[in-house]
Formats: C-alpha cells, sequence, structure tokens
C-alpha cells in the first residue's frame, strides 16, 4: 500500500515534468525539419536538453540520486559528480510557451498564491504545493538575488513530501571582493560535501579539472560569439544567440563536450553570415540595435520578438543574459578551481551579476553595452518580479541620458501575458520608437 | 582632489623596475598637439573608422586573452606635471614581432589635467574602451580587462604599439578636452610581468569605485545598502523575530527534555 502510495506520488510528480520534456520533443520534431544551420543548431540544443530531462525521469523512476539545484550553484561540480540535476525554476525559464502554462498561471491563484510574486517563483511553488514537481534526493537552494528565492527554499521546508528532503543553500555574500569570493569558495566545497553524503556521488578533482577545461572552452567559445553580434548588421536576432547560449553552457549539463560543440557551431554560423554581410533576417532588414536588459519575454516570446523584427527592423543585439564577464577557471589547484567557479557563479552569471551586485553593475554594464554594440535604444522591461532592479531604473535611465542613448521602461511580466497585454507592449514600444525617431 | 597621483607614481617605479630587470624596453615620443598626432597616423580614427569586426581568420595577433593575461588601467591626475605628455613606453615585443601569437598584454594610459576631477572619472575610464575608433584595432567587449585583436590589414600598414599609443592619445585628448597631458605605457612582456600590475589596478580600481559611489550620492542615488543595523527600519521587528525564535527554541528543548525523561 505504502509503495503503492508512493508509486502513485512519484507518477504524479512526473507527468508534468514529462509534459515538458514532451513540448520539447514537439519543438525537436519541428526543428529537424528547418534545413538551416540555425536549425540544426536548434535540434542540438533541444536534444542536450531532453536528454538531461530523461535522466531525471529515469533517476526518479528508479530510485536513482538527482538533485535541485540552480545554474548559479557551480553546475559544473554536478558533471564531474556524473549527477543528474534540474532546476525547481526551469519552467518559467524553458517552457513558458509552452500551451498549458496559462492554465498553471490560474492554478497558482486558485491555491492562493499572490499575484505580486514573481511568476518564475510562484509557477514553482504551485508544482511544488500540488505534487507536480519531481522530489529529488537532494535540494542545492539559492539564496540570491531576490527575496523570492529566498522564499521558494522556505516553502520547500514546509511542504509535506520536500520538508524531510535534504536542504542545503550556499550563502551568497553582499560583497563582490577577494574575501567574498574566498568565503563562497568554502560555501561551494561544503555544498559539495553535503552532496557527497545524501546521495553518494563523490567529486574527483581530476574530473572536475577536466569539465571546468571543457567548461572554459564552451566560454570561450561564447566570448568569440558575443564578439560577432558586434557586428553590423547583426548575424542574428532573437532566435538565435544569447538565451541559448545561457541554456546551453549552464542549465542542462556544464563542461559537456556536446555543448562545446553547439558553441563551435554557433560561432561558425555567425562567421558565415558576417562573411556574406547578412543580418539577422533575410525579410526585415536591421533599422533599430536593441539592447534589451532583462530575460526575454518567454511566456509570449513568440508574438513579440518577431513583431519587433518585422515591425520595426528592431534586432536583439545584445541581452541581459548574452554578455558576461565569463572569466575562464584557472585549472591548475583544486583550490583555483573552487576560486574560480566561486568568482564565477557569485559575479559573473546574469541576473545574479547585477542583482546581487551593487547597482553600479546595471549602470557600467549599460554603458559598456551601447558602446560596443552600437546600440540605438535599450529597452528596461521592468519585470514585475524583478523589485530589485526596479529599484535601479532611476539610475539605468540616468545612465542612459548621460550617454545619449534612449531609454524605456515598460512594466510587465516576462511569463505571463495577462499582466500586460502583448497589444500593449507593442504599443508603448511603437511609442517609443517613434518617438525617438527611431525605424 | 589627487586620488591616483600614489598609483601614477608606483607605475613610474614599476617601468624603473622593468628596465632595471633587463626588459627589453622601448621609448617612442610623439606629437603633444592634437592635430599632429592625427597627421602622424598610417591609420584612421575616429567614430567608425574600424566598422566591422575583426574576425578571428583576420587576427594578426591578440592581445590580453584569459590565457595570456590582462591588466588595463587609466590614471588621472590634476597635476600634468607628473605626466610624460607624448611618452609611449612599451616592454617586450611589438606588434611586427608576434604576428599569429597571442600576447600579454598591459595597457596604462596616464593623463593629466589641472581641471580634471571625480565629475571626469567616468568619462576618463570609459574613454580606454575605443570601440570602433582604431582602424584595424577591435577591443574586445569584456567589461574586466583589454582583450584585443590587431587584424591582418592593419598589420600590413606598420600598426605598433606606438601607433595604438598615438590613437589612444587622439581618442582621448579629442573626446576629452580637459585633458593637457598623456602618456601610455604598454607591457607584453610576459603574462608575470603584466599580472605584476594588479596590485596598482585593484587598488585604483577600488578608489575609483568610491568615486562613482559620491559621484551618484551627488545625484541622489545610493548604490549600496546601508548594512547597520542601528540605522535599519526594521530593527524592532528584526528583534522581535528574534526573540520569538529563542522562545520557542526554549520551549523545544523543554519539551525534548520532558519526552526523554
Amino acid at each position: 500500500m505504502h509503495d503503492k502510495h508512493n508509486k502513485d506520488a512519484i507518477e504524479k510528480s512526473l507527468n508534468r515534468y514529462k509534459k515538458e520534456r514532451d513540448w520539447f520533443a514537439f519543438l525537436l520534431q519541428a526543428a529537424e525539419m528547418m534545413d538551416t544551420p540555425e536549425g540544426k543548431l536548434q535540434v542540438k540544443l533541444l536534444r542536450i536538453l531532453i536528454d538531461s530531462k530523461e535522466k531525471v525521469i529515469d533517476c526518479s523512476e528508479n530510485g536513482k540520486p538527482f538533485i535541485a539545484a540552480y545554474y548559479c550553484t557551480a553546475p559544473e561540480l554536478f558533471t564531474a559528480m556524473d549527477l543528474p540535476w534540474f532546476m525547481i525554476m526551469e519552467t518559467p525559464f524553458l517552457a513558458a510557451s509552452a500551451p498549458y502554462i496559462t492554465e498553471d498561471l490560474e492554478g497558482t491563484e486558485e491555491i492562493g498564491l499572490g499575484t505580486d510574486l514573481c511568476t518564475a517563483i510562484r509557477l514553482p511553488i504551485y508544482y511544488i504545493e500540488t505534487g507536480q514537481m519531481p522530489v529529488p534526493t537532494a535540494v542545492i537552494g539559492l539564496l540570491s538575488p531576490c527575496d523570492g528565492t529566498t522564499m521558494l527554499q522556505q516553502v520547500l521546508r514546509h511542504n509535506s513530501a520536500w520538508k524531510n528532503v535534504p536542504l542545503f543553500s550556499p550563502d551568497p555574500p553582499y560583497s563582490s571582493d577577494e574575501r567574498a569570493i574566498k568565503y563562497f569558495a568554502n560555501e561551494l566545497r561544503q555544498m559539495v560535501r553535503f552532496i557527497e553524503e545524501h546521495t553518494g556521488h563523490k567529486l574527483d578533482i581530476d574530473r572536475l579539472r577536466e569539465v571546468c577545461e571543457e567548461s572554459n572552452r564552451c566560454y570561450s567559445l561564447w566570448q568569440e560569439y558575443n564578439e560577432l553580434r558586434r557586428a553590423v548588421p547583426c548575424p542574428h536576432g532573437w532566435e538565435i544567440g544569447g538565451a541559448q547560449a545561457f541554456a546551453v553552457s549552464q542549465c542542462f549539463k556544464a563542461g559537456d563536450p556536446r555543448c562545446t560543440d553547439w558553441f563551435r557551431q554557433l560561432v561558425e554560423c555567425g562567421e558565415e553570415k558576417i562573411k556574406a554581410g547578412r543580418g539577422a533576417n533575410d525579410y526585415a532588414p536591421e533599422r533599430i540595435r536593441l539592447l534589451w536588459f532583462d530575460i526575454m519575454p518567454y511566456g509570449w516570446i513568440f508574438e513579440f520578438m518577431p513583431w519587433l523584427e518585422f515591425e520595426w527592423g528592431a534586432i536583439l543585439v545584445t541581452d541581459m543574459f548574452s554578455n558576461f564577464p565569463y572569466t575562464l577557471i584557472d585549472t591548475s589547484s583544486e583550490e583555483t578551481m573552487f576560486h574560480d567557479l566561486a568568482k564565477r557563479n557569485l559575479m559573473d552569471v546574469p541576473m545574479i551579476r547585477q542583482a546581487r551586485g551593487t547597482a553600479e553593475n546595471f549602470s557600467s554594464d549599460i554603458v559598456r553595452l551601447v558602446k560596443d554594440y552600437k546600440i540605438d535604444a535599450v529597452i528596461w522591461p521592468g519585470h514585475m518580479g524583478h523589485k530589485d532592479g526596479a529599484a535601479t531604473a532611476g539610475i539605468m535611465r540616468a545612465t542612459c541620458r548621460d550617454i545619449g542613448v534612449p531609454f524605456l521602461h515598460i512594466g510587465l511580466d516576462l511569463f505571463d501575458r495577462r499582466y500586460t497585454s502583448v497589444d500593449e507592449v507593442k504599443d508603448k514600444v511603437s511609442q517609443f520608437f517613434t518617438g525617438m525617431g527611431l525605424g | 582632489m589627487r586620488p591616483f597621483d600614489a598609483q601614477v607614481q608606483r607605475v613610474t617605479e614599476y617601468v624603473e623596475f622593468m628596465r632595471a630587470q633587463g626588459r627589453p624596453t622601448r621609448e617612442f615620443t610623439v606629437p603633444r598637439a592634437l592635430d599632429d598626432l592625427r597627421a602622424s597616423l598610417p591609420i584612421r580614427v575616429g567614430a567608425g573608422a574600424n566598422p566591422k569586426i575583426i574576425l578571428r581568420s583576420e587576427t594578426h595577433v591578440e592581445l590580453g586573452s584569459p590565457e595570456a593575461g590582462s591588466c588595463a588601467m587609466v590614471l588621472w591626475t590634476d597635476r600634468p606635471s607628473m605626466i610624460r605628455d607624448g611618452a609611449i613606453t612599451l616592454i617586450g615585443p611589438d606588434v611586427a614581432e608576434a604576428a599569429g601569437s597571442s600576447l600579454p598584454f598591459g595597457q596604462i594610459v596616464l593623463v593629466g589635467g589641472a581641471e580634471l576631477g571625480p565629475d571626469e572619472h567616468q568619462s576618463i575610464g570609459h574613454a580606454q574602451y575605443v570601440a570602433d575608433q582604431i582602424e584595424g584595432y577591435m577591443v574586445r567587449s569584456s567589461s574586466r580587462s583589454i582583450w584585443s585583436r590587431v587584424s591582418t590589414q592593419a598589420a600590413q600598414k606598420g600598426f605598433s604599439f606606438d601607433t595604438l599609443g598615438r590613437s589612444l592619445m587622439v581618442v582621448f585628448k579629442s573626446s576629452l578636452p580637459k585633458v593637457q597631458a598623456m602618456e601610455v605605457v604598454f607591457v607584453t612582456s610576459s603574462k608575470d610581468d603584466v599580472l605584476r600590475l594588479n596590485d596598482i589596478a585593484q587598488v585604483a580600481s577600488d578608489i575609483g569605485a568610491e568615486i562613482v559611489k559620491e559621484h551618484w550620492k551627488a545625484r541622489g542615488f545610493d548604490l549600496e545598502c546601508d548594512l547597520d543595523c542601528r540605522s535599519c527600519h526594521d530593527k524592532d521587528v528584526c528583534d522581535d523575530v528574534r526573540k520569538i525564535l529563542a522562545g520557542r527554541l526554549k520551549k523545544k528543548r523543554t519539551a525534548d527534555a520532558q519526552r526523554a525523561s
């Protein structure tokens, strides 16, 4: 009886996860029909993604160890430990365009979650509270960049299915100096000990070195690709680039040779287009070069981004997740590897870099990106959950004014189209472009 | 206010130290006037001078990659006499001697102007990221260091560190009229030599961060939160929460002890 109850609970917890896997499998079928280099890139990405989901499903169904963790908790360590993992928050980041999401958003309201809570936090809470999230062997919690993520870990402690799942949250210091890096490096070491204790998977330093070197190859290629997007016209738009690069490098299996292969192909694609003088697409010439300074609006991306390109010739040249100081990991010793993993995950990774650090990061990143990428306009989407960033909107506006680039602050929900309708967003953007004499 | 004078002095001492250590050191003296500088260049300098990016296949030499090592800083002073206006120092190989290679790269720009002050600090710092302003030279978009490329075409035109130094002088002097004197030091001798500059760069960066913080504060923006509990509005609530937690813990311990007995 107990076993059947457990089996039913596992099956229920995997239903939605499998549905998500199937959604990506459907997208893979569509991508396989695209006979373009970029199409082939999408195929490779989706195969890596689906493979990581299949591993989690296999572990859950067969009682093998797996963990919940985050892109900013040194995923290279999980690869080195050969430990499957998933992000509790991955649905809003990866699958917000799935057709069942609106129903799930309504579900969050039905269980009484406040609609002023970030959707990226609200959705996973709903899945957890309704038993629709695979329950892992252990959880690596996230305590930055916002209060919402901290609260998410508290939800786990109060949920009957999760409260006995061991949880460790690396403590992120506020500052970003050498002392902070060393402190966080020690937190990562404690995290490794925690994972070893609860999963039985051990960390081998030589294997970690291999993974970090592979990860370095990925980042070097990513850095190279980021340079290509400075070309006028930009070789790619919103469809391929930053979001995928972020996902491939950090969200599935960091430091995997398949990821390096993906980046190698990405760079080759970009170089070919630049040599041919081709822009992001052949039917909407580039007229406005945009910096979208946040996550892309995954919940309604297919209704908005193509419109930006077709209607305005506005190409998303770079965004918050695309362009970072991804310094390479020094693999000469265990100490340098942990030091540099700490630095990367505390100070380099997107969103954490801006929202955990001082507000100066918002300002200095904008100045650099506008200059290097020849940006015509900066858009701060003003996601309802990014209240930490909202506090810096004034600083961003003042920065843009100082450097003479138009700045738009919209106010929307990146994952829920009901918050600010897509038509309203289009209207605001159109008025902005018209008012600034762009396009 | 002379926040960087001590670091400017340290740079002078560094160059002397490198020379004393036997590093190949070359000095170039270039025109000081902006028009003369421009006229002396074999390449274009100015907005859009390098409109295309430099692909890997078009690169003559890569400078300051993460593997090779990089360090860059701009130090300013309101005492132009501290700066040897028109002086370019190169410690290590030049561009022509490094075809196809990846060199470590240290770039120190020293600027002096009687009217330079904290208000100019950010503009001075940003000026070193030249974007597309130097023909055949591309600074990669990285917020941490100067990582750049010289194109094969530029190298064929005779691009050297002398050229780069002059170009930087044109960029700085034309965009920052308050700059009266400018000196540039390049280091390409070894990664260790370049990273030795990090001590100076870190101090300069810390000083710069304080200047930026005060600059924004003067405009009414706080870049950092006040972390002192004594000034926190929520201190009373926080104290109450602690008392409640302590009470619960005590209750739990009593209950556990009773159960155990």
